[in-house]
């Protein structure tokens, strides 16, 4: 997995990390990869929401202590 | 399928109300759901372009000052977010414009599509998902 570009949205709420990472996608090209940290709870289950709605691709979420890495993949 | 279009009605100058609105019409933009928001009676109010700095153009109760104290997304900055990345216009309530005496002109710039009567925004509303805040 190679990660284009890395969003640090911790600290932001609802639904911060999640325009930060739809503003990014619009900037690379499909097949990147984007990694977001969010401390956001909400985001856990919101951005993958969201990838599956538009069909993008999630990569995967790994928690970490206070926030959580989310790797999306854009598809199209 | 297209997602249903969502048409919200805001009304309430409340602070709490205008992030609600800010956040559902941002998200269900960008979740390619088109949406529409007409703004009318105190909540045109917020969107003065002489309004003053954020602390006290959005005014509300105990929430409104956790959100300013946690530096929650600016409700303006989401809207702006939506119509950036999404399918979103902002529609001004002709009747309150005009009851202020206000031309679009009196509204923070690059926000709003227009000016709009309530009979319109209702017909074009028929087919869609409906809110009022």
């Amino acid at each position: 997995m190679t990660v284009k570009q890395k969003i640090d949205a911790r600290g932001a709420f609802c639904p911060g990390p999640l325009m930060e990472l739809i503003a990014a996608l619009k900037l690379v090209e499909v097949g990147d990869d984007i990694e977001v940290l969010s401390s956001d709870k909400g985001s856990v289950s919101d951005i993958p929401q969201w990838v599956n709605k538009v069909h993008h691709e999630m990569v995967g979420i790994t928690p970490h202590e206070g926030y959580w890495s989310i790797v999306v993949r854009k598809a199209k | 399928m297209a997602s249903s279009p969502l048409y919200i009605v805001l009304c309430s100058g409340e602070h709490e109300k205008l992030q609600m609105a800010a956040m559902m019409a941002s998200v269900g933009a960008v979740s390619e759901r088109p949406v529409e928001v007409f703004v009318s009676m105190n909540a045109i109010l917020a969107f003065a372009k002489d309004a003053p700095a954020a602390d006290a153009r959005y005014q509300g109760g105990a929430f409104s000052k956790l959100l300013k104290e946690k530096r929650a997304p600016d409700a303006i900055t989401l809207f702006r977010q939506g119509k950036a990345l999404g399918d979103l216009k902002l529609w001004a309530c002709s009747m309150a414009l005009d009851v202020k005496g206000w031309e679009l002109s009196a509204l923070v710039d690059d926000l709003f599509d227009g000016a709009l009567g309530l009979t319109k925004f209702l017909s074009d509303a028929e087919n869609g998902q409906f809110i009022t805040l």
